[in-house]
């Protein structure tokens, strides 16, 4: 909302000229300045625009102004640029600018030099005088995560979306701010080092901070993975192939199309295009260069699998934080296949190899395998010096020579840049003041004389900058002209619209992302900026200003720090917003008294706000609005009292609901039963920031069952046993759960039953596990199977699909269950108790009722790694024992595990098997 | 539940003694003169967030929780709601969001399932649990919800399955319709369903459901369920190929993002567009359960008319539909607010009182309490409302509760009306598109003084049509105690 009204023409002429964005140019490397090529690129000349490319474009860096006003930008800082950008691209830069960063606005001073290689050489001696770049390699990981920041945190929003490689995308809006060849300009340690505060280099703000620290060498690594590191011609190298797509446990990788695949650096995660919902398929030869076992080591997150010449030898699959598999083979001397499949659902991407062999000891089999057999007998490559053009042997005279260039050429005007004596070269170039331009010709000729700085420009800036030579516009201090200017300078409508200017465009819509889908563009669009000063107190605005912030947990987009010394007056033009001010409010009780209604009102009893906005970082139950405790720190009071009392008037289609609606309190015995009284108190509570008492009812519940003379049943999502699992808790403290997609017993456990907060507050996501111990977790598959041999495969499709149904259950008086289910005629009724006899144990009784075709039918009664038969039908497994009457067991021994199954014989149509399980 | 309320925030009505007993209302004509809202008191210290609620032909009426337990209100209707007496009939169930009735069974319809249940050794206490359908999945999403109808006339129960995490179809059948067959079989039915908040019947027996604000959602709606139809979200798509979907052919087209509900309709002809959008925060948030007047005047003067809760408001909305080009469309008004909790079940009784259950878990609510269940009766009153809002070709109809002042009602300055439409998109909600301001062009009043003629010149196809009418008068002087109504003009009757 935006109370105050002014709306000079500028703004409603910048309103008329949003063009669609994505116009393709015959002058391709005109310098690009965003807020000239969104609103300024009509047919007319516009002085407007103009007047935005005399700073931009730093002419009133030489050109001094009539208008002292007129802002001016700094071009980059030039101390110890060669400890950042490389030498190899300054050469070729200072030699033709456009060709090398197409859309740069750094002007070819030497178009038309005959003396031009030698005066860049000259140039780059002394430039190279002052440092030399450290070298490091992107790591994968980084770069994967660095992909994810630069297209969710805002770069994006100015620089255009980028493919998995680093590389700008396709089809890029004209505003899009270019980057040029950045390996090629810049090491991994100096891009790092210039994102992490971009202001030190380039301190005029155009290029604000963003991400800092690890996220800063994550977004450096993303863009400079195309350093092309020499790839592996011998050893340490496999080939790929790479698939996208969700998956709970590795994919068949057989019937899957690789959207990608090549040969890289062995194992190498950086064949991923991204951070989540991929596989990778990495295969090569291993020579075992004696005859002997073999010990694999396998450590991934998510799932892995290593298959040595086709055959499983190490598996970790399925979804997994962090965590190791081994596995062994026996290896005639000689070449083998190497297979190592890998998936990723989310969070961290882990893979490690490793091998153990007789007289190899443990180490990576990276630096092993090669992706071909002749490329392991291959000798291994001599490291390459760094690129030639990268390094260079100063020569004192040239650099002399470059110093006194860089005062003539006119580099001096617009970079700084300290001498020997420590103080900024100065410029000698003279050119005439900004009033006394005809403003044509010079640098504005189609071919500027030599001499003259020469920026490629389009015919539109050419004609709006004649146009604001000729006729300066009026530089209006009017809060909503310095608005409009400040943020067409700084892109700021990238991702912000204000009075119906600006915002981001169809094709950048896209880019603004959420982590609460739910909240709508409300949670995913940097919000509109109307009204704005008159939301945020002026100290924040300054701050948000100055160094940026995070303060939407919801939101992806950051925003940026542009430097509070770069945007002149803005925050108090912003400050001109303003809102009907809300009358002082009275309390009539103490302090202590305002707060404790403030917080009663925002805890449960009341209005729960802390259901939706998280509190003092902890988390909300569903959407994550603004950390409450920040509100009174960010939020003029007068706002706070607007929007409480009407939030749908003050933003549009806002999901904040109306706790007073049409003004009325429900609580009219809290203070004077007066609205704005009470949403003063509320105010006053978060007065103490993060301090402030913690409102009733915020906070994690436990709730756990407790069986007292009748068993509990609770049937939800339990850890172990599925999305129709049936929890019973007994009285005697014995427990299990069944699982009905199965219908098997799953988990058995003792003590206390199961915590149901996890699924009775907030919303009820996810899987719980048993409260209680000795949790005894038995197999998945199918209970019943009919085979034609004793000896045939237990059937591995899910017992549903074979035809199973679950029928339900009946409860005895003190309602223990009896689960039944069937296959077709054929009907099981399955009812376990506690005894407590001897030992804890559970008892549990099979009834069956025979089907037509239910001969060869098998009760599977369990799986182990060893089950040994002992006396009294006792059979042990694993450390665990079970007793199985009314059958003859056999144990046989399948896919590396002992099962243990009953023959099912029915008499007179019934069958009864009795297992009791003591653990 | 639904999506229900994205914010949160829990307010408005209190619960205190205060406001209970009341002082005097300070103005004479308000909704608690027309409609008394009476709580029942709970079982100390047991949580009943109400999903389902079914009246029992004991007299008994039977409350679901999402916490999966099944209480039976023993003198539900006394005019004291102190008097009723609350027992535990049933637990263990998986979030109850429907409850049906038939031949001694109390058909359940949770998460996993369709179960019905009964007491077969009389001790008040369900014994037995029959699962009747499990042809649906389920991935451990709390998003997936099952929501189920009474039996219709042909003894069908009908299902509304909400998408995985509201955006996805992740597990078979998530986003459809269907019905469960008195032998068991779950038919699938119709697509598009993305977060209903409840399913039920129209006074013909077509059936309806409430779908909430989202992806391909610009705001709830009340959507019919017809064989083969498409109802908007079309990540459904992937199970037409299952076997039980076949008989329906293959997917319709995509709806293009960015378009507008009319338009996609006249491309695809299996969609079929709201027959009511609630305009968002205007009229509510989260639409939910809903029933139709059948009481043949007990509950007021809207017999036939539907009802329809609202969980982030605490409201119960009502809703006129009248079928115009084949398709159900009409207008809503709001009716009645203040209650206790986030509505999501409302039930008609036996005495045509309305019984309304709340939970306000996970999604805030105006109603600050945790849950609750409350009973609405109609005070013999008759409130001046409008009564009915119908299209014409020309402009609308209007049809009132009591007589109109013909002064008043014949001036078209005493109404003012406002058109708009929401973008039909994948992301989601959408603000408000495409105003206009239609002129009132003649107003008559009709010849019993209980109806008006509107003739509006610029009615828009497929916007809702916000009609103010704050200069109407009763015969005897009031104004009206809801002056608003909003008509879905899908589709212009024709001349």
């Amino acid at each position: 909302m935006r109370w105050c009204c002014l709306r000079p023409p500028l703004l409603a002429a910048l309103a008329a000229l949003v063009l669609p964005a994505a116009v393709a140019r015959a002058d391709a490397s005109r310098p690009i300045v965003p807020g000239f090529e969104r609103f300024h690129t009509g047919d007319k000349a516009d002085a407007r625009g103009g007047q935005l490319l005399l700073t931009e474009l730093s002419c009133v860096s030489c050109h001094q102004p009539a208008d002292a006003s007129l802002p001016r930008k700094q071009a980059p800082i030039l101390d110890n640029v060669a400890g950042r950008v490389r030498l190899g691209h300054l050469k070729k830069f200072l030699a033709d600018p456009q060709s090398v960063k197409p859309g740069t606005t750094m002007p070819n001073l030497l178009a038309d030099d005959p003396d031009r290689a030698a005066k860049v050489e000259a140039l780059v001696h002394f430039l190279a005088s002052t440092g030399t770049p450290k070298q490091e390699r992107p790591d994968t990981k980084a770069v994967v995560s660095g992909r994810d920041l630069y297209h969710k945190v805002g770069c994006a929003a100015c620089h255009g979306a980028r493919d998995a490689d680093g590389q700008p995308g396709k089809n890029l809006p004209a505003d899009t701010v270019p980057l040029g060849d950045i390996p090629a300009k810049y090491t991994l340690p100096s891009l790092t080092a210039f994102l992490d505060n971009p202001l030190a280099v380039r301190p005029s703000g155009r290029m604000p901070h963003v991400v800092g620290g690890k996220e800063a060498k994550d977004v450096a690594s993303y863009l400079l993975q195309g350093i092309k590191v020499d790839l592996p011609s011998g050893r340490g190298s496999t080939t790929f192939a790479y698939y996208e797509g969700q998956w709970d446990k590795l994919p068949d990788f057989d019937k899957l199309k690789p959207s990608a695949s090549g040969t890289g650096p062995a194992f190498d995660l950086g064949a991923a295009r991204r951070g989540n919902d991929f596989a990778l398929k990495f295969e090569g030869v291993f020579k075992a260069e004696k005859e002997g076992n073999y010990r694999f080591g396998l450590t991934s997150d998510d799932g892995s699998r290593l298959l040595i010449d086709g055959k499983p030898v190490v598996n970790n699959d399925g979804v997994h934080a962090t965590a190791t598999a081994s596995g062994a083979a026996l290896l005639t001397k000689g070449v083998h296949k190497v297979a190592v499949l890998f998936f990723q659902v989310g969070g961290e991407i882990v893979l490690d190899v490793q091998v153990e062999g007789p007289a190899l000891g443990q180490q990576p089999l990276a630096a092993l395998v090669a992706a071909t057999p002749e490329a392991l007998e291959a000798k291994p490559a001599p490291p390459k010096k760094p690129a030639d053009q990268d390094s260079l042997e100063v020569r004192p005279d040239l650099a002399e020579k470059g110093k006194a260039l860089f005062a003539t050429l006119g580099c001096a005007a617009c970079h700084q840049l300290n001498g020997p004596d420590r103080k900024p070269i100065a410029s000698a170039l003279k050119a005439p003041a900004l009033a006394a331009l005809k403003g044509e010709g010079g640098c504005l000729a189609d071919r500027p004389a030599k001499g003259l700085p020469a920026y490629s420009l389009g015919a539109a800036q050419r004609s709006a900058l004649a146009a604001a030579v000729k006729a300066p516009p009026p530089l209006s201090k009017e809060p909503a002209a310095v608005i409009a200017r400040t943020m067409t300078t700084f892109n700021c409508y990238a991702c912000h619209v204000r009075d119906k200017v600006g915002g981001p465009t169809e094709e950048t819509n896209k880019l603004f992302q959420t982590t609460q889908p739910e909240m709508g563009d409300e949670g995913r669009v940097p919000p509109p900026l109307d009204g704005v000063g008159a939301k945020l107190t002026l100290d924040y605005v300054k701050q948000l200003l100055d160094r940026g912030a995070h303060d939407r947990p919801y939101m992806h987009t950051r925003m940026p720090g542009f430097g509070l010394a770069n945007l002149g007056t803005l925050p108090e033009a912003l400050a001109a917003d303003t809102l009907p001010a809300a009358p002082p409010v009275k309390f009539a009780v103490h302090d202590a008294k305002v707060k404790a209604t403030g917080r009663f009102l925002v805890g449960a009893q009341a209005q729960s706000c802390f259901k939706c906005h998280t509190f003092a970082g902890q988390k909300a139950e569903g959407v994550q609005g603004i950390d409450m405790t920040l509100m009174t720190r960010r939020l003029r009071r007068d706002w706070f009292q607007a929007y409480l009392l009407n939030p749908q008037k003050v933003r549009p289609g806002t999901r904040m609901p109306a706790a007073w609606p049409d003004g009325k309190t429900f609580y009219p015995d809290l203070l004077d039963g007066k609205t704005p009284t009470q949403i003063e108190a509320i105010w006053v509570y978060l007065q103490d920031g993060p301090a402030a008492q913690r409102p009733a009812g915020l906070g994690k519940q436990y709730i756990p069952l407790v069986p007292d003379k009748n068993a509990i049943i609770y049937r939800n999502f339990i850890e172990g046993a599925g999305t129709r699992a049936i929890g019973v808790g007994y009285p005697e403290k014995l427990n299990l759960a069944f699982d009905a997609n199965e219908l098997r017993l799953a988990l058995l456990w003792k003590g206390a039953f199961i915590d149901a907060a996890r699924h009775w507050t907030d919303r009820g996501e996810g899987y719980q596990p048993p409260l209680g111990d000795d949790v005894l977790k038995l197999p998945a598959g199918a209970s019943f199977a009919i085979l034609a041999k004793s000896d045939a495969a237990w059937p591995t499709a899910a017992p549903k699909e074979q035809g199973w149904k679950f029928n339900g259950y009946r409860l005895t008086p003190d309602d223990r269950p009896t689960f039944q289910y069937a296959l077709g005629d054929l009907k099981v009724e399955d009812f376990a108790n506690p005894t407590t006899d001897k030992e804890p144990a559970l008892r549990r009784t099979l009834k069956l009722t025979a089907g037509k075709a239910t001969d060869n039918l098998y009760f599977r009664a369990a799986v182990g790694a060893k089950i040994e038969g002992a006396k009294d039908g006792w059979y042990l497994i694993d450390g665990w024992k079970m007793k199985i009457e009314g059958g003859t067991p056999i144990i046989r021994q399948a896919g590396g595990k002992s099962e243990l199954l009953v023959p099912v014989t029915f008499k007179d149509g019934k069958a009864e098997i009795v297992q009791e399980f003591v653990w | 539940m639904t999506r229900i309320a994205r914010y949160c925030f829990v307010v408005l009505f209190l619960a205190g003694p205060a406001f209970a007993q009341g002082k005097k209302p300070a103005k004479p004509d308000t909704e608690d003169d027309y409609y008394k809202l009476l709580r029942f008191e709970l079982p100390p210290g047991k949580v009943l967030e109400a999903g389902a609620i079914e009246i029992m032909p004991d007299g008994k009426v039977a409350v679901g929780t999402r916490r999966g337990e099944i209480w039976m209100i023993d003198n539900a209707y006394a005019d004291d709601p102190t008097q009723a007496k609350f027992s535990r009939f049933a637990h263990g169930l998986h979030e109850v969001l429907g409850l049906a009735q038939k031949d001694g069974w109390l058909y359940v319809v949770h998460r996993p399932d369709v179960t019905r249940i009964k007491d077969s050794d009389g001790d008040g206490k369900a014994d037995v649990f029959e699962v009747v359908s499990d042809d649906w999945e389920i991935n451990g999403d709390y998003h997936e919800y099952a929501f189920g109808s009474r039996f219709d006339k042909d003894g069908n129960i009908w299902i509304t399955l909400c998408l995985t995490g509201s955006f996805n179809s992740n597990s078979k059948f998530r986003g459809w319709a269907g019905k469960v067959t008195p032998d068991g079989k779950f038919v699938p039915v119709a697509s598009g369903v993305r977060s209903p908040g409840g399913v039920g019947f129209d006074a013909e027996g077509n059936v309806f459901y409430t779908d909430n604000q989202g992806p391909w959602n610009g705001a709830c709606g009340l959507k019919q369920i017809v064989v083969g139809g498409f109802c908007g979200h079309p990540d459904s798509f992937k199970w037409y190929k299952e076997k039980e979907a076949q008989y329906l052919g293959p997917p319709p087209l995509v709806p293009k993002s960015g378009s507008r509900i009319m338009t996609e309709a006249k491309r695809i002809p299996q969609y079929v567009p709201p027959s009511i959008l609630f305009p968002y925060g205007k009229m509510g948030q989260s639409a939910s359960g809903l029933d139709c007047d059948l009481s043949g005047g007990k509950f007021g003067p809207f017999p036939k008319q539907l009802f329809v809760a609202d969980q982030t408001h605490s409201t119960v909305m009502r809703v006129s539909l009248e079928k115009v080009h084949g398709r159900y469309q009409g207008a809503c008004y709001p009716f009645r607010q203040g209650f206790a909790s986030g509505n999501v079940p409302v039930r008609f009784g036996k005495d045509g009182s309305l019984f309304v259950g709340g939970t306000s878990r996970g999604w805030g609510s105006r109603g600050n309490k945790s849950f609750a269940v409350e009973r609405l009766v109609w005070t013999g009153k008759v409130p001046f409302e409008v009564h009915e809002m119908k299209a014409k070709p020309d402009g609308f109809e209007l049809t009132f509760t009591r007589p109109v002042d013909p002064a008043t009602a014949g001036k078209a300055e005493s109404y003012t009306m406002k058109t708009f439409t929401y973008i039909f998109r994948a992301d989601y909600g959408s603000p408000e598109v495409d105003a206009t301001t239609p002129k009132i062009t003649k107003v008559a009043v009709g010849k019993d003084n209980k109806s008006v003629r509107l003739w509006v010149d610029g009615l828009q196809e497929g916007h809702i049509h916000d009609l103010a009418l704050a200069g109407v008068r009763s015969a005897d002087g009031q104004p009206l105690l809801h002056p608003e109504a909003y008509y879905t003009l899908n589709y212009i009757p024709e001349k």
